[in-house]
């Protein structure tokens, strides 16, 4: 009897407590605003989000229309010296038409190679010039 | 990771599927509705400070809105939402300890005896002598006890909540109780007829 008294009296204790703590552990209820202040926080968040992709989005732009232009310089570049290759062996036929009866007459059988020493002598002068107005390469022996 | 709890199941599987279908908003909206409280409450029990819960529940959702595009669904919603906000209040509570051993050591000690005197409750009345009490388990056993209350008393709830198996749940609570017991029982408060005639 005193066992089961016991047990009972153990269980309206434990009865008691759990109803006392549920009184006291009350839930707290969201406050006032919150869902104001997080729909602020969103948007910033959102905002943020949306500035570093636009960004991006405008570096990978400016990077393509780069690309393209560099592109289309290379191709013009390439153009002008295919034309002017070509341009430049009309012009040396033509001159060679005009001049081979003059020289001819004047040196004979030698024409031939005079005409092709004053090639080679333009041809050098042209190098030449190229040379002396390339681009400076940085002094790599001057540093060591 | 624990499961999802059963009643939540079909909620979050709408939820999963507003996902897969690309409704991200609408599908954030629908967490929000089911999940807002339950951040808040667990964030309160975490950090104990309304303002510092609040903070955290809000920077907590913020993170599940930028993630939630990636979620993957390999643990559950609820387990991978209980997972984000547990982390961001324990940033918060570690940048807390940061800045109090910050703080000057003398002074807080100073407060802290003028405060509370010592580690014996001073309520005036018996329902804030059992709040008090709570405040001094131990505490993991308070973060069960508080958390049982807040979510009706569900063990899986807070079992999920807390990322815990439901067995310690059960075993956190058992020894909260006796623990609670005991010191009421000291105070002479532990007859049922006292709490029962305090508020019938």
């Amino acid at each position: 009897m005193n066992g089961e008294d016991d047990v009972a009296a153990e269980e309206a204790r434990a009865r008691a407590l759990d109803g006392a703590l549920a009184r006291v552990l009350r839930p707290p209820s969201v406050p006032a605003g919150f869902q104001a202040r997080l729909q602020a926080a969103l948007t910033r968040a959102a905002a943020s989000e949306g500035s570093r992709a636009e960004e991006l989005s405008r570096a990978r732009r400016d990077q393509r229309e780069r690309l393209a232009a560099l592109d289309a310089d290379y191709l013009r570049l390439r153009r002008r010296t295919l034309g002017t290759l070509i341009g430049g062996a009309f012009a040396a036929g033509a001159g060679v038409a005009v001049a081979l009866p003059w020289l001819t007459a004047n040196f004979g059988s030698n024409a031939v190679f005079v005409l092709a020493a004053a090639g080679a002598l333009i041809g050098l002068a042209i190098g030449t010039a190229s040379w002396i107005g390339r681009p400076r390469l940085p002094n790599l022996l001057g540093r060591l | 990771m624990q499961p999802a709890p059963a009643d939540a199941a079909p909620q979050d599987r709408d939820i999963v599927a507003l996902l897969q279908s690309g409704a991200r908003e609408r599908a954030f909206e629908q967490l929000l509705a089911r999940y807002q409280g339950k951040l808040y409450r667990l964030c309160c029990t975490l950090l104990r400070d309304p303002t510092a819960a609040e903070d955290a529940a809000q920077e907590s959702l913020v993170r599940i809105w930028k993630a939630l595009a990636s979620y993957d669904g390999r643990a559950s919603l609820s387990t991978w939402i209980y997972t984000i906000t547990r982390n961001r209040c324990l940033t918060a509570l570690e940048r807390r300890r940061e800045l109090s051993s910050l703080s000057d050591a003398a002074t807080e000690a100073e407060v802290e005896a003028l405060s509370h005197g010592s580690d014996e409750p001073q309520a005036t009345d018996d329902y804030a002598l059992l709040r008090e009490l709570i405040e001094l388990l131990p505490e993991r056993y308070r973060r069960t006890l508080t958390l049982f209350y807040y979510e009706d008393r569900s063990i899986d709830e807070v079992a999920n909540m807390l990322g815990m198996p439901e067995g310690t749940v059960k075993t956190n609570l058992h020894r909260a109780r006796a623990a609670l017991t005991e010191q009421l029982r000291r105070r002479g408060l532990d007859d049922p007829r006292h709490w029962l005639e305090v508020h019938p």
